[in-house]
Formats: structure tokens, C-alpha cells, sequence
């Protein structure tokens, strides 16, 4: 035993980077909704990128530490607290045995990962440790982790005696995460079908993030974009960030767990680099579109990539530093 | 990256994406996640900062892949796709609920209807919708049906059904509009073996009606 859930949460997954090579199959990548927050949560705490998180949601759930580890939370801030002290966000602490992890309130984003020095063990499936809740493979048993559930996490040699003080500066967070409500896409496939209005619309007007929105998908709720003609569309690929333009005159953006498929026209995608901001919006909040050349997204997405590794390179060196490892 | 051919369901058009599929598969790059293909459309799924980090001198990543995309369809003129020399047989109990009604609908007696689904050799176009849901083509006119007009709510793993000119088994059990016409005891997609889904794009498939006896013997959902 190192960690016991014991409280559920809403939904408390398992998650990597993702698993590539069985889209061909129906099988898409699944893997943590904020890659950038996933992987900074595993930096902080010492790990390489591809070790496993947990993608926590609010209401989130409350975690038994059994034995001392090392974590790190990224992403959402949901007020975490450890025996009811607060404790950082995008800085690792130490946490101790018999003690509590708790969120008491969502104050921003809505997806927060804690990572362990080390990392969570957890099931691989078809190379990826991501939960697949659709055929229930992967992470812990293919499933959200409920009540009761323990993990075991590797035993650290580190020397406990120290809190960590290494952080990310809020000026990096920013080139990530601000502006909160603007979102850059790229025109897709179907693009061209949309009527000039709807065009306009797309990157002139506010949309809001539904209810109805999951791992699978946010569906967004505005004013209603219409194609020129009817079009039957026969199913093709899609990508997370797709933007498909629903029957209703809504549109869903396309997230982590899609579906590998789709038929409804692709009017635009958000580009990779603001993935990670879009999956922290909150159902309810406004997003507004703008559109982007291709080789622009493509340089956003190689500037996120640099700041990964710097941040990577940081935290690796003060991990380094603070526990006197050469 | 997305390379369309059309807008329609055709074995040839279809023939061309599987083989611009295989193709791929025997000229990677670094940088080359996987190609995804559908019924008319190829997609390229590459990574961005690992091609540019591989030829920094490249303006635009997309204009490289697709400069290299370019390259394989042209070099691929007369390539045939490669089908295995099998054929996948799919036993189905032929009870689905939709059975009578399709048949009835096309003019033709339910005997009649698994005779013709049977007879045929299907092409796997394209898997999606769910892990291992293969879209297979096409089906002869004399059983051809359209959607329900509202799905099911649930349809159970193993179900056999026709939608237009398509026909297919639902892997998992899901909400479905296709009109079903039997059920499979075969897991189509099992997460427990290394090679989980029975199909690839490409292969070719054969159905074998079975009694309900031989159905439960082998029932392995």
C-alpha cells in the first residue's frame, strides 16, 4: 500500500502521454487532456514526461498517503490541501505518511495532475499506461479510480527531510495559458462549406463551454453556423482539437478520447499548442476563435515544445541539486 | 494531414487509400506518428517539432509531409493493395432483431436474406466509430437498408447489421442505428491479446451462418 482513495472523485484517471499506432484500428491516443500540465507535473517531481499521472476532476477525490512521497500538482487549481494546510501548485512538496490529500474548491481550470517521484504504477495496454474507459483498458483495471482503490508507488531513497522550493514562474504559465478565453485554430477539411457568415461568426463571436463535455469531447453552445448546401458526408479521420460541425448548428471540439472517425463536417482545429488551455475550460465559460495560418501553429506548437524542455532541464537540475544526486 | 480522394463509398477509390496506407507503413520517417485510413480519405498523423528538429533548414513542416506524401502516391501507380491470402470467416447466428423487417422490406424471405449476406466476400474499408467497428462493402442490393431512423439505445457487442450498402459488427455494446441481423460469438476486439482487433483495413471477410446450438457453444462475450 502507498496511496488508498478515499473519497471518489468524479472522475480520477490514469494517464500518459497518450498511446500512437492503433488509430487504423479504431483504438485513438487517449492520454492526459492537458499534455503541457501532465508533463510539468512530472518534471517537478524528477520523472521523464512519459511517466503516469493522475488526471483529477473536480469534484475531486481524497487521497491516503500510506508512506512518504515526493509530488508534484500541475494544471487546475482546486485548493489542494494536505491535512488541511494549503499546498502548491506547480511546485513539488513532500507529503507524509498517515496524512491527507484533499481539493476543497475548484478556483481555476479544470483538470489538475499529481505526479510522484517515480511515478504511479499502472497497467500498459498496447504500449500506453492511459486509461481506455471505452474498452476498459489501461491505468487501473481501464477505470476511474473509486473508493477503496490502493496504488503502490516505488519506495524513494531521496532523503525526506526537506521541502523542495523549485517552481514555474507565472510569466511561463502565461505563454501557456493567457489568454484564458482565446483560442487559436486552424481552418480544416470542411472549412470551405461554411456560409460567409458563418465564417465571420466563427472568429468574431464568443461560444460557451456546455455541460455536456467530457473526455471525449466539449460541445460548445453560440450562435449557429450553417453550411452553404446540404452535404452528406461519408466518415473520415479526425484529431483531438478537431472542430466538427454538428447537425443542430453547434460544434464540438474533439478531446483526448474521440472517437478515431467522424462524419460531421471539420470547420477548423484547435492547434496543439492551445490544447492544453482549451482542456482546462470549465463548462460555462466563454472561448472566443482565431484563426491562425499553418506555419504559425506550427511555430506555436516548437515554442511549447522549448519551453517543455527548459522547464524539463530546471526542474531536473534543482531535482538534482535539493536531494545532492550528481 | 488529411488526403482526400472523394466524397463516396467505392471499392476502387477505397482500394487506392489501403494501398497509400500500406505504403506508409514501408516508408517511415522520423516524425511519422501513423496513417489512419478511411473510406475515401487518408490522414498523416506526424510530429511537428520532431521533423523540424530533423530538417531544420524546412520552412513548413506541413509542406514537408506533404511534399513527401506526394512523393509515395506517385511512386505507387500500379500498386496493388496487398490482401492477405486468407479470408477471415465470421460465424453469425442469423436472429437479429431486425431481420424480418429488412428482409420484408426488400421482398425476400429471411432464408433468403442470410443466403445473400453469406454468399458475398466483404473488403474491410475503414475501422472508427468504436475500436475494431469494421465498415465492410459492399453489400448486394437485394439486402441493402437504410438507418433506423432512431438508434437503439444499446446495442449489444457482437451484433451484426446492415446501413446502406455497408455492413458491420459492433465490437462493444453501444447505442447503434444500424439495422441488425444476427450476432457473432467471436470477440471482434479483444484487449487481452497483443493483436486486439480480428481486422485491418484491407482484409476481406466471409460470413458463416451458424444454429443458435453452435452459437452458445462458442459465445465468448
Amino acid at each position: 500500500m502507498s496511496i488508498k482513495i478515499i473519497k471518489q472523485g468524479v472522475l480520477t484517471t490514469l494517464q500518459d502521454l497518450g498511446r500512437n499506432g492503433f488509430r487504423a484500428i479504431g483504438v485513438g491516443t487517449g492520454g492526459a487532456m492537458d499534455l503541457f500540465a501532465a508533463s510539468v507535473s512530472n518534471y517537478l517531481a524528477g520523472n521523464d514526461d512519459s511517466n503516469t499521472v493522475i488526471e483529477i476532476n473536480y469534484p475531486a477525490a481524497e487521497i491516503l498517503f500510506e508512506k512518504d512521497g515526493l509530488v508534484s500538482l500541475a494544471g487546475a487549481d482546486f485548493t489542494a490541501l494536505v491535512d488541511d494546510k494549503p499546498m502548491p501548485l506547480w511546485s513539488p512538496f513532500i507529503i507524509r505518511k498517515d496524512s491527507v490529500l484533499k481539493f476543497k474548491k475548484p478556483a481555476a481550470g479544470s483538470k489538475v495532475y499529481l505526479a510522484v517521484a517515480g511515478g504511479w504504477p499502472a497497467e500498459n495496454w498496447l504500449g500506453s499506461s492511459s486509461t481506455n474507459l471505452h474498452v476498459k483498458a489501461g491505468g487501473y483495471l481501464g477505470r476511474s479510480l473509486c473508493k477503496g482503490d490502493e496504488l503502490q508507488f516505488e519506495a524513494t531513497s531521496l532523503p525526506m527531510n526537506r521541502q523542495p522550493s523549485w517552481n514555474i514562474s507565472q510569466f511561463e504559465l502565461d505563454k501557456i495559458y493567457k489568454p484564458a478565453n482565446i483560442i487559436r485554430c486552424i481552418r480544416s477539411v470542411e472549412w470551405e462549406l461554411m456560409d460567409a457568415t458563418s465564417k465571420n461568426n466563427f472568429s468574431q463571436l464568443q461560444f460557451t463551454v456546455s455541460n455536456q463535455s467530457d473526455r471525449m469531447g466539449y460541445r460548445l453552445n453560440g450562435e449557429k453556423l450553417n453550411l452553404s448546401d446540404t452535404i452528406e458526408l461519408i466518415s473520415s479521420p479526425v484529431d483531438a482539437g478537431t472542430i466538427q460541425l454538428l447537425p443542430d448548428g453547434n460544434v464540438i471540439v474533439l478531446m483526448a478520447d474521440h472517437q478515431t472517425t467522424g462524419g460531421y463536417p471539420r470547420i477548423a482545429s484547435v492547434i496543439k499548442a492551445d490544447l492544453p488551455k482549451f482542456s482546462q475550460l470549465k463548462p460555462g465559460q466563454l472561448v472566443s476563435f482565431q484563426l491562425l495560418e499553418m506555419q504559425a501553429a506550427e511555430e506555436a506548437l516548437i515554442s511549447m515544445r522549448c519551453l517543455l524542455n527548459e522547464i524539463k532541464y530546471g526542474c531536473h537540475f534543482n531535482f538534482k541539486k535539493h536531494f545532492n544526486i550528481d | 494531414m488529411l488526403v482526400s480522394f472523394d466524397n463516396i463509398i467505392d471499392k476502387t477509390i477505397n482500394e487506392k487509400v489501403i494501398a497509400l496506407h500500406q505504403a506508409f507503413a514501408k516508408r517511415f520517417f522520423p516524425g511519422l506518428i501513423e496513417t489512419v485510413p478511411a473510406y475515401s480519405s487518408l490522414a498523416v498523423f506526424y510530429d511537428t517539432d520532431v521533423i523540424k528538429k530533423n530538417n531544420p533548414k524546412i520552412k513548413s513542416v506541413f509542406g514537408f509531409v506533404k511534399a513527401f506524401t506526394e512523393q509515395v502516391i506517385s511512386g505507387m501507380d500500379d500498386v496493388m493493395i496487398q490482401n492477405d491470402e486468407c479470408i477471415i470467416s465470421v460465424p453469425v447466428y442469423y436472429n437479429g432483431d431486425d431481420l424480418g423487417a429488412v428482409a420484408a422490406s426488400n421482398g425476400i424471405t429471411t432464408a433468403e436474406l442470410v443466403n445473400i449476406h453469406t454468399e458475398k466476400i466483404y473488403l474491410v474499408f475503414m475501422i472508427g466509430f468504436q475500436p475494431g467497428f469494421a465498415y465492410m462493402g459492399e453489400v448486394d442490393k437485394r439486402i441493402a437498408t437504410p438507418r433506423l431512423a432512431s438508434p437503439r439505445s444499446k446495442v449489444p457487442a457482437g451484433s451484426v447489421g446492415i446501413a446502406g450498402s455497408q455492413t458491420g459488427i459492433y465490437p462493444f455494446a453501444s447505442p447503434g442505428g444500424w439495422k441488425l441481423i444476427g450476432q457473432t460469438p467471436i470477440k471482434i476486439f479483444d484487449v487481452k491479446k497483443s493483436e486486439p482487433c480480428l481486422f485491418k483495413p484491407g482484409d476481406r471477410v466471409k460470413f458463416v451462418s451458424i444454429s443458435k446450438t453452435v452459437f452458445k457453444k462458442i459465445n465468448e462475450y
